[in-house]
């Protein structure tokens, strides 16, 4: 009796492992297809899982959607931030590209000319509707004169009118006092570009006899001696031949868009 | 005219300035640009003395000469002429009206753009800016008459209820 109750337990443990280890062994070949015992366990807890697994989704969901949500506003702003920062490099980036680009093509320009160039930023525009000025950022204390020549990547801008220490106005080839001795590229014939206010110039005082067409590239003659010969100043948009008259009416498109100008090159030769 | 004041109109004529030279030309048509500092002059003839008014707007068509144009003189002229008919008739009108003010900068425009146009044809050898001064003169008055009304919101002019 006291064998039984010394080595019982341990029999017992030894009997359970023992059957445990043949129930496992008789299910090797069948380890793919639930047994009764499995399917019994499975029907009777499946209609409880459920909706306990709802319940713990839905538990989750409120823990992570709003109980849990300390750093959320903290996160969000610090993501705000960096969009904004982000944003605001993309910007300045684009405008740094931008600019590169311009002042690539300035310096292309700048390399044509012969004589000495100061490079300007525009500044400011003309008060008034009907005239067509621009402000730029360097005055005498610069060099700069009257009658000095202005010119951008695409070709003639104008002529200083005004200068004060660190500024100057700038009388755009558009405006309707602005005279520019012109030559067709092409045919030579010669004229003289004056400004019609719109954006846009004239050819004037080219005969009716002299050839010009449409699309003909009009450039700085050299006389006068303000703009350097072969500068471009246009192209040919409009050629009228009137029954009567001595000259041509021919209208030009600038080749440096006067509404958008942002740096310009002031020769620093001539003026008054 | 208070410290008060002249501080103030230093301060509006600045910043005009400095909206239609730098700031405006970026965002709208340079036909769309209104003429601020003729805005303030009829604000000047509404409300100042000849001998204080006359001579504020006289430097102020300078000033916009000295921005404008190549002709210096030539908006001092138009702007003291202006200054003198709206003052000599300014006595016999009610100047607190939002409305008034509206319609004499209006008629202010049509003036200086009447008087400039006169003046450059008579001298200078720029016949071709008639056109230009014709053909903007519709967006210009407008465009003007819109920054009136703004400045008609402000507090120096009484209120619809206060005219009623």
């Amino acid at each position: 009796m006291s064998m039984l109750k010394k080595y019982g337990l341990i029999a017992l443990i030894a009997g359970g492992v023992f059957v445990a280890l043949i129930f496992f062994s008789l299910n090797i070949p069948r380890n793919r297809e639930a047994n009764a015992i499995e399917r019994s366990v499975l029907y009777i807890i499946s209609p409880v899982m459920k909706p306990v697994s709802r319940i713990s989704f839905f538990i989750a969901d409120i823990w992570d959607g709003y109980i849990n949500l300390v750093t959320v506003r903290q996160d969000n702003l610090r993501l705000t931030r960096q969009i904004k920062e982000l944003n605001t490099r993309i910007v300045s980036d684009n405008e740094a590209l931008l600019e590169n680009r311009r002042l690539t093509r300035l310096l292309e320009m700048k390399e044509t000319i012969n004589e000495s160039t100061l490079t300007a930023s525009v500044v400011g525009d003309d008060l008034s509707n009907w005239f067509h000025t621009v402000i730029i950022d360097r005055g005498s204390s610069s060099g700069l004169h009257e009658g000095m020549a202005v010119v951008a990547a695409g070709g003639v801008v104008g002529q200083i009118v005004k200068v004060s220490l660190d500024n100057s106005r700038v009388l755009l080839l558009t405006d309707h006092s602005s005279g520019i001795a012109a030559t067709i590229q092409r045919s030579r014939a010669r004229g003289v570009v004056k400004g019609k206010g719109d954006g846009l110039c004239s050819l004037e005082f080219t005969t009716r006899e002299e050839d010009v067409k449409l699309g003909d590239q009009v450039i700085a003659s050299g006389v006068g001696g303000v703009f350097m010969k072969g500068t471009p100043i246009g192209e040919v948009t409009m050629v009228k031949k009137g029954e009567y008259g001595i000259f041509q009416t021919i209208t030009i498109r600038p080749a440096v868009n006067t509404e958008h100008l942002e740096e310009v090159l002031v020769v620093l030769k001539g003026g008054i | 005219m208070s410290k008060r004041g002249i501080f103030l109109l230093i301060i509006s004529i600045l910043g005009a300035l400095i909206l239609q030279t730098s700031v405006l030309p970026v965002y709208v048509d340079s036909l769309f640009k209104p003429d601020l500092l003729l805005v303030i002059m009829v604000l000047l003839a509404l409300r100042v003395s000849y001998g204080t008014g006359a001579p504020l707007a006289w430097l102020l068509g300078l000033l916009k000469d000295v921005f404008s144009g190549l002709y210096l003189g030539l908006n001092a002229f138009s702007f003291l002429f202006i200054f003198i008919i709206i003052r000599s008739v300014a006595d016999r009108l009610y100047a607190e009206s939002g409305f008034l003010y509206v319609v004499t900068v209006s008629v202010a425009t049509l003036a200086g753009v009447t008087i400039n146009l006169l003046l450059l044809l008579l001298f200078t050898n720029t016949p071709a800016i008639a056109y230009s001064m014709i053909s903007g003169l519709l967006p210009h008055l407008l465009f003007n008459a819109f920054a009136a009304s703004l400045v008609a919101l402000l507090p120096l002019f009484a209120s619809v209820e206060e005219v009623a």
